[in-house]
């Protein structure tokens, strides 16, 4: 195999691996690191079941390469939770049953965490906008919305 | 696919002359912008490049700027995420802007690029209605030095460019448009996110109800953006008349060039594409009144 060394952070952990020029970073999270939160959905980038954040932001996992990710910080589903604890999201989207089959669940709770870091009351409109690029083929859109919108509402309670 | 073990060179130059180097060099390799195009034909095994000459490392090509002259320069690896938030660009420019917001959907949006995306051309993409309708230039850097070519004829085909071996795109530079106009994009599609069935995209001024500038492209409608020079030239400079905007709407079609596909049929854009252009213009008019 030839491979390049790349150096990152995954979930707060330095990690230096070799890859393949031709990578996905999808596939290094999932086949060398073991972090199989992310699913590789359309290998294309429409779905949304991929989606991770690179440095900060909700990115493709599976349009990435990692060789061009030398020196980035990547989050992952596997990350959100702080310890032990679920973050705001992931407990919402328990508490209001947001899953049907869960494969989309990893790139919806990634994609809707980071629009929570921006969006404090967000209207429903919003969230659909947030949320347009992850795909859920059991169609259950209506509780992934009402799981935002309770960790936006909870979140303002603490805050307030 | 992607294969562990075939034997891909990997390159992150830091200026546009070793980019250019690299690509000279190597007949099989492909510039990587943001991915979010390349990565994905890449995976669906549609090109298997010998090299891949990244670009992250370029600062050069990061940047957004306004000139002396107020024309607007953006750089080949702007993300869409940035273009859509662009304070570089003022009244019609406005247009690039529109176009960024309305591309797939936020994780891609933070990854693609301008660069990447015009370089690829899809024709149903939205910059490039965009960038034809604001008269905007492309600037390239290649084996034989830099140059500029206007938009409208740098979108040459189908997935075909001006583009020649070991070019890269630089930017894009807009002119300055007429102070007061507006820019304007119209995409409709599928789903959100979808690349377009059809697109608009509008530059107006007005004069209290007389057009000063008008300038309008349809995107996804043929092998490249359809500019309409004939409307354009009848209505400016007249009162804008409701009239007069459906008979040339009427005689659009004519001029579209486009095919079935899976997201519509050639007869459904022909259709489509006159009451989309109306629209526009209304909303345009409509938004320079509410401001005036």
């Amino acid at each position: 195999m030839s491979g390049l060394s790349v150096a990152m952070t995954v979930n707060g952990q330095d990690r230096s691996l070799d890859v393949p020029v031709t990578q996905t970073l999808l596939e290094t999270l999932r086949d060398q690191l073991a972090l199989t939160g992310a699913k590789r959905g359309c290998n294309q980038g429409v779905c949304g079941a991929c989606t991770v954040m690179v440095d900060g932001k909700p990115v493709r996992g599976c349009l990435s390469l990692t060789v061009n990710c030398d020196g980035a910080e990547v989050t992952t589903v596997e990350g959100l939770a702080d310890g032990g604890a679920l973050s705001g999201i992931q407990q919402a989207m328990a508490d209001t049953n947001a899953v049907q089959c869960g494969f989309c669940t990893p790139g919806m709770l990634v994609s809707a965490f980071a629009f929570l870091r921006e969006a404090k009351t967000p209207s429903v409109e919003e969230i659909q906008y947030a949320l347009s690029g992850n795909l859920c083929r059991c169609s259950g859109y209506r509780k992934i919305i009402d799981a935002v919108q309770l960790a936006a509402d909870r979140s303002a309670e603490v805050s307030s | 696919m992607t294969e562990p073990g075939i034997d891909v060179a990997f390159h992150r130059p830091r200026t546009v002359e070793e980019a250019v180097a690299l690509l000279r060099g190597d007949d099989g390799a492909m510039c990587l912008a943001g991915g979010a195009t390349l990565v994905a034909m890449m995976n669906a095994a549609l090109v298997e490049p010998s090299g891949l000459v990244s670009l992250s490392g370029v600062d050069a090509l990061r940047n957004a700027e306004r000139l002396q002259d107020g024309s607007a320069r953006i750089g080949a690896m702007r993300k869409h995420c940035e273009t859509a938030e662009e304070t570089v660009l003022e009244n019609g420019q406005c247009v690039l802007r529109e176009a960024a917001r309305q591309i797939a959907n936020m994780p891609v949006r933070n990854m693609g690029t301008i660069g990447g995306s015009i370089a690829f051309f899809d024709p149903a993409a939205d910059y490039p209605p965009a960038l034809v309708a604001a008269d905007a230039v492309v600037e390239i850097s290649g084996p034989d030095g830099e140059r500029t070519v206007p938009a409208a004829e740098f979108f040459v085909g189908w997935y075909e460019t001006a583009l020649g071996p070991g070019d890269i795109v630089t930017a894009v530079r807009l002119p300055a448009a007429p102070k007061g106009s507006i820019g304007l994009f119209h995409k409709l599609a599928r789903v959100s996110g979808d690349f377009a069935t059809a697109s608009i995209a509008l530059i107006l001024a007005m004069s209290g109800e007389t057009v000063t500038h008008l300038a309008i492209a349809v995107g996804a409608c043929g092998p490249t953006p359809v500019r309409l020079p004939d409307i354009e030239a009848e209505l400016t400079g007249k009162v804008l008349d409701g009239a007069g905007i459906d008979r040339l709407a009427m005689t659009l079609a004519d001029k579209l060039d486009p095919i079935d596909d899976v997201r519509a049929s050639a007869e459904y854009r022909r259709l489509v594409a006159p009451r989309m252009v109306k629209r526009a213009i209304a909303e345009a008019a409509a938004t320079l009144r509410g401001v005036a």
